[in-house]
């Protein structure tokens, strides 16, 4: 396993530059050391390469293999540099700086360093750039122009040509061009170190050697996409955006991920009004600089199964299209005729705005029906405390946890980038891990305690081999899911793990009760005030029943009385639109600029990247437009002011990029001790086990082909015998 | 021997702690480990009495009895006993410099390891990849006389404070990992090795590990790679070996040969060994002379002999007399190739070669008389550096396998006479620009055939564009 | 001293063409007649399916667009630019779809409320 051979390597060695956060932390700090690039002094801690160094001053070394988030392999040598009385150039990414030394990155014998790398690089690289999907955003077009040599020697081309080497299928996701590889190893360093996947490799030596999957097989990992950002030329390259737009002809729009409660930032690029492609964005707090594979591909499925005009049901049970006038008016008869015997569902996509203009409209009928597709314990303090449903601790510290105890939750789907904290916690940082629930395969050891409710028994008694351990970890996390809260005895969970977290003895501000959620709209939905839980609906029995984008199939026609008329508002015609009696078409996460709280209680905003397709509307605007035929007019008519209502129902909505924290812990356990439920024995389960669960679990990944592809080729490959 | 090349940096980035040792000696009394000076002028031939390997040619038993009725596991005991500083010391004193090729001070890289420990254990790793081509002496050594290699990994070890030795053997080299999987396993029957080694008080393991034929598994690194069982591929150094090595604990790796004359060197003193060969260059070593020499050899020397003297006494002469002779890669494939005329005098030693331009290496002595084709036989040479070159990084890679394909084309003469200077300067680009010294080692043949065999080189295009230009017309 | 001068620099702007409000009327009412005189040729130069009597009360609406107007510069600018329009109607610069575009009965107005907007898709 790589984590032993590195935790050792490491003692003298330094990883890679971005984990040094987490083991820098010893009490003293050792004595800064001066050393001078291009004459520029510079004082940095020892230990630090060159590289860095420069990078302090703002002098930037072409690079290749380097990574910051990974391993420092220096073999590209493109990064080579001169430092004074040394006979030859030294690798700037690997080499710790000494007191004194003068680096010089703009010398003759740096240059010409540069140059012989970049020509001995482009000797075996094709010149396809015209044909290739990397133009443009190719690291060695870029910098072959910036020091490379402006002419060529390569007269082998008319004796024996260039290196070709046959092209490897690694699943649906990733298309490879193995001729363009230049070997920088980036890729398999993700793999083994990141994704955990050690799929990746090297075979064969010398000018023979390739990059690829020793034999061939899917690269079966939920973090496989980034490997396409992470190539430095056109090796590795997305599969479904090939051939579709050049990275100069689009447009790109500053966005967030809402597939999982996460909240991981992306850029969408779009042009013609389409979605392109949608790729990571940096945010140390929450992705760093990865996003997992459904929130990268399963954009296609934006362009299908669409909802792009309003429908009514019309008396002979089909769905036809009307115009926004004949569908509002419908359904504010309808509406009108219910009186306050109104009700809504909020799904797993909806944005805040949207959520607020619900609650608001419901509240001016007299209604208070205002639920959420995904239940959460109502005992104790229920949802009235904050800190009992965040991911209180944050996503970014979960990597210096020392002992995380996972109840009833598998992170790698249900939260991947949260799931490559753990695992970065795992190999750099000792951290150890225990799991509650069903035995998965999360890339990193754990120890699986078993799936029954027992266990947290024995864990509360201190009588399980496990408990010391969680009561002296000084940053112990316990990271339950939000499926096993979703089960009747959810509030008695709840319970016990806020006795067990109660009971730790973590360092001041470590907060070791976190709720992991599934959904993106969950944490602003509770924070807005909605009921989690359908059950309000069950016995209400609505006249009329408003479902913002809820496709989980929490409520069925049949829980519902024969008159109930149901209104669906949202943009794919996924199972909510075939109960429903109107549509009311909405935007996508990529067609509006919407507000979402992710899982550790971060407000944060997508923006319109594209218009939304055919007659559909924003979300809100359906509501306030409604509002005003049914009477009930709301006094919001356009961002700012529906921005202005949100700061006023909670602040933190508006403040984005913050994780607003939550407290009163001791309060929330004080009210558990209220709770009447018992813990029943059934084994505590979660829905995604295998990669093949993990890609298709919205109405938007549904709607991907890509995602589907995605799924056959897993399933594919189990029955692989590699 | 493949490590030969590696730590030609080691040599010119540490090699000033040497200077300064020296600068201290002439202000001072010399401190402990100072060789005596060197008052000699003639070196060699050797005298049978005062060679180490006493069993070279396998004419004598090689095991265990037989090895200590030639002397080896003598009073090893005592040695031990003695202490690591006592045999740093005196190893210091014997001027011994590695034997793999980069002819580090191995007093000094001994002594690195000799400090207290931070809770890792330490490790002696024995580089007994031999693969350089023309390189036949550490197999002499491991099947003909083991138990000298046996003895001297516990002495190292107990000079390091090692735990455990690792020898790292060569996978083609079958009978040699047999003997010497033998001599281990008599040396622990005897109570020599493992627990409480003979007595002493010292507990030490030596364990064998068989490569799988690939010449870069001679670099250090990918040697200690290799042994924790990943694709053999230079590390990046630093951290050197020293301080994160093979498991991540301080390791030393250290060549065969080095290792077997230890003990010898400690029973006869280090003043003894140091009494061969020029100052700096002293001691014995074995000698492989291949090519077209009448009866081709390996043989126990002298440092500093003449070059001359060497093939004229050891292996009978050059195939078609002295005359005949066109040119000598005096240290292993890697090295550059020195013509007849510096032949005539260059006295075999570290410093005497270096001054020729080329370098001793593994002393693997390649003749090559007037029947070579010279750029074919360095074009041969290419091509196995091109196809040991692991693929890391990108000099190596793509430079060697570049050259490669120019200096096919030069044997025939088919290329322009200004790609000879492009030749020459991709060399220099290659040179120094990668992780290990491998590239290097592909690089200096062909300055080497540059720097001397141009006007050949030149000759060869003419008459290819005569011969094209005449098919065309 | 220096200041005042400054101000009455800054009040006294330079007039376009018209001096005084008086002025500029005329020049209004004698492009107004131009217009008026031209009307009749329009119709039969255009082949504009108009009587002549539309066209007046066209341009009666026109010029009533701007009744409110006091500022002299602004009139005087108006008036420029109904001359230049009625140079390229009397040159024959214009074409038929120009000249109806004057009778366009389609014009909607941009929708100001909520609902409207939403409803026609524009914010």
């Amino acid at each position: 396993m790589l984590r032993t051979a590195l935790g050792k390597a490491l003692k003298g060695a330094q990883l890679s530059p971005k984990h040094a956060r987490v083991m820098s932390q010893q009490p003293k700090k050792p004595e800064q050391i001066e050393v001078f690039i291009d004459d520029i002094p510079v004082k940095v801690d020892p230990g630090t390469t060159v590289l860095q160094a420069a990078a302090m001053v703002g002098v930037e070394i072409p690079r290749f293999c380097y990574h910051e988030r990974l391993a420092v392999a220096g073999n590209c040598r493109m990064c080579l540099v001169e430092v004074e009385k040394s006979p030859k150039p030294v690798a700037a990414c690997a080499m710790p700086v000494m007191k004194g030394w003068r680096v010089k990155t703009d010398s003759e014998m740096t240059k010409k360093a540069r140059e012989g790398i970049m020509e001995f690089l482009l000797i075996n690289h094709p010149l396809d750039c015209p044909i290739c999907d990397q133009g443009g955003e190719c690291d060695l077009q870029d910098q072959s122009m910036a020091f490379g040599s402006d002419k060529s020697r390569f007269t082998d081309i008319e004796h024996s040509g260039k290196r070709a080497v046959e092209d490897k299928d690694i699943g649906p996701l990733i298309k490879t061009i193995m001729t363009r590889c230049i070997h920088c190893t980036r890729c398999i360093r993700f793999a083994s170190e990141v994704a955990g996947v050690d799929d990746l490799g090297t075979t064969g030596r010398g000018n023979d050697m390739q990059v690829g999957t020793y034999v061939e097989k899917m690269f079966l990992s939920e973090m496989s996409g980034n490997i396409i950002d992470l190539c430095p030329v056109g090796a590795l390259t997305s599969k479904p955006y090939s051939f579709t737009a050049r990275p100069w002809e689009i447009r790109k729009i500053d966005s967030i991920d809402v597939l999982d409660a996460v909240g991981s930032n992306i850029v969408v690029s779009s042009r013609t009004g389409e979605v392109m492609r949608i790729m990571p964005r940096v945010n140390e707090e929450i992705n760093e600089e990865w996003i997992a594979d459904k929130s990268r591909f399963s954009y296609d499925g934006l362009k299908r199964q669409r909802l792009v005009t309003p429908m009514l049901r019309d008396n002979t049970g089909e769905l036809r299209p009307v115009d926004w006038e004949a569908a509002l008016l419908t359904v504010a008869k309808q509406i009108k005729n219910a009186g306050a015997n109104v009700g809504a569902i909020a799904g797993g996509l909806a944005d805040a705005e949207v959520l607020v203009a619900v609650k608001d409209l419901l509240n001016r009928l007299g209604s208070e029906a205002l639920c959420t597709e995904h239940t959460f314990p109502m005992d104790g303090s229920g949802t009235d405390l904050r800190s009992s449903y965040l991911l209180n601790n944050g996503i970014a510290h979960a990597e210096e946890a020392d002992f995380v105890l996972l109840v009833g939750t598998n992170p790698r789907f249900e939260a991947p980038l949260l799931n490559s904290r753990l695992r970065k916690g795992y190999v750099h940082n000792e951290l150890e891990v225990a799991l509650i629930g069903p035995k998965v395969d999360l890339r990193y050891q754990y120890k699986h305690l078993g799936d029954g409710t027992d266990v947290l028994q024995q864990l509360i008694g201190g009588g399980h081999e496990v408990s010391k351990k969680l009561k002296s970890a000084k940053k112990p996390l316990i990271i339950v899911g939000s499926e096993v809260l979703e089960r009747p005895d959810g509030a008695a969970i709840l319970a016990v793990i806020q006795k067990l977290s109660a009971s730790t003895k973590a360092q001041e501000g470590w907060k070791v009760l976190n709720v992991l959620h599934k959904v993106a709209s969950q944490v602003a939905a509770l924070d807005i005030g909605y009921n989690p839980g359908v059950d309000k609906i069950r016995e209400n029995n609505p006249k009329v029943l408003l479902l913002l984008g809820a496709d989980e199939g929490a409520i069925e026609k049949a829980d519902l009385c024969d008159n109930t008329f149901v209104v669906y508002l949202g943009h794919h015609g996924d199972h909510g639109a075939t109960i429903a009696d109107a549509i009311l078409p909405g935007a996508a996460y990529t067609e509006k600029q919407a507000t979402y709280v992710n899982t550790e209680g971060r407000a944060q905003q997508t923006l319109v990247a594209v218009t939304p397709p055919g007659r559909a509307r924003e979300d809100w605007k359906v509501i306030r437009a409604l509002s005003e035929i049914v009477g009930a007019k709301l006094p919001y008519d356009n961002l700012n002011e529906i921005r202005d209502r949100l700061d006023e129902v909670a602040p933190h909505l508006t403040k984005y990029g913050e994780a607003e924290n939550a407290n009163f812990f001791k309060q929330a356990q004080d009210l558990a001790k209220n709770v009447k439920t018992q813990l029943d024995c059934t084994p505590l389960d979660v829905k995604l086990k295998d990669l093949s669960d993990y890609f298709m679990t919205d109405s938007i990944s549904r709607a991907s082909p890509t995602m589907a592809k995605c799924v056959q080729a897993v399933l594919k490959q189990k029955q692989s015998k590699f | 021997m493949a490590n030969r090349i590696f730590s030609k940096i080691t040599l010119s980035k540490n090699g000033y702690p040497t200077i300064s040792l020296t600068l201290r000696s002439l202000s001072a009394g010399p401190p402990p480990g100072t060789p005596p000076p060197q008052t000699k002028i003639k070196f060699g031939p050797l005298a049978d009495e005062d060679r180490i390997f006493t069993n070279l040619y396998g004419k004598h038993d090689w095991r265990l009895k037989g090895a200590i009725k030639r002397g080896d596991w003598y009073k090893t005991k005592e040695i031990l006993l003695k202490g690591a500083d006592w045999i740093i010391n005196e190893v210091k004193t014997s001027g011994l410099r590695g034997r793999g090729g980069a002819g580090f001070p191995s007093g000094m890289k001994w002594s690195f390891m000799n400090k207290p420990s931070d809770g890792r254990p330490k490790y002696l790793v024995v580089n007994a990849d031999e693969g350089e081509p023309g390189t036949c002496k550490d197999r002499e050594i491991m099947r003909h006389d083991p138990h000298k290699l046996v003895e001297g990994c516990l002495i190292a070890g107990k000079a390091m404070g090692a735990k455990a030795a690792y020898i790292y053997i060569r996978g083609e080299f079958y009978n040699e990992a047999s003997n010497m999987q033998v001599a281990i396993a008599e040396a622990y029957q005897a109570g020599l090795l493992g627990k409480n080694a003979c007595n002493s008080g010292f507990d030490f393991d030596v364990f064998m590990h068989r490569g799988a034929g690939a010449y870069i598994c001679g670099e250090e690194t990918a040697l200690i790679e290799s042994i924790e069982g990943k694709q053999g591929k230079p590390r990046l150094k630093p951290p050197f070996p020293a301080d994160v090595g093979v498991f991540g604990c301080p390791t030393t790796v250290t060549n065969v040969e080095t290792v077997a004359v230890a003990p010898t060197i400690l029973r006869r003193g280090g003043a003894w060994f140091a009494s061969f060969g020029r100052t700096r260059n002293s001691g014995t070593k074995l000698f492989n002379i291949s090519g077209h020499v009448n009866r081709p050899c390996t043989v126990e020397e002298e440092m500093s002999i003449p070059l001359k003297e060497l093939i004229e006494i050891h292996a009978g002469g050059i195939v078609g007399g002295w005359d005949n002779l066109l040119a000598i890669i005096p240290g292993g494939s890697s090295t550059p190739l020195i013509p007849k005329k510096v032949c005539e005098d260059v006295l075999m030693d570290f410093d005497g070669l270096v001054a020729a331009q080329t370098s001793l290496g593994t002393a693997a002595v390649i003749v090559m008389n007037k029947q070579t084709d010279i750029v074919k036989a360095i074009a041969r040479l290419l091509m196995f550096y091109k196809h040991e070159s692991c693929g890391q990084c990108t000099p190596c890679r793509e430079g060697v396998h570049w050259m490669n394909k120019i200096i096919y084309r030069f044997v025939d003469g088919n290329a322009k006479i200004e790609e000879i200077d492009m030749l020459w300067e991709i060399s220099k680009q290659v040179e120094g620009h990668s992780i290990c010294a491998l590239a290097d080692g592909a690089a200096w043949p062909i300055q080497g055939l540059i720097r001397h065999f141009r006007p050949e080189l030149e000759c060869r295009m003419r008459k290819f564009a005569e011969v094209q230009q005449r098919a065309s017309c | 001293m220096a200041q005042q001068t400054v101000r009455q620099t800054i009040k006294q702007v330079k007039p376009i063409l018209s001096l005084d409000k008086e002025e500029a009327r005329k020049r209004v009412v004698s492009l107004y007649k131009a217009w008026f005189r031209q009307l009749p040729y329009i119709v039969k130069q255009y082949d504009m399916p108009k009587s002549v009597e539309q066209l007046r009360d066209r341009l009666r609406e026109e010029f009533n667009k701007h009744q409110d107007i006091k500022d002299v510069r602004i009139v005087d600018m108006l008036v420029i630019k109904g001359q230049m329009e009625l140079m390229e109607t009397v040159n024959m610069w214009k074409q038929k779809g120009h000249m109806m575009a004057y009778f366009k009965d389609t014009w909607e107005p941009k929708p100001k409320d909520f609902l409207s907007k939403f409803l026609s898709g524009k914010d």
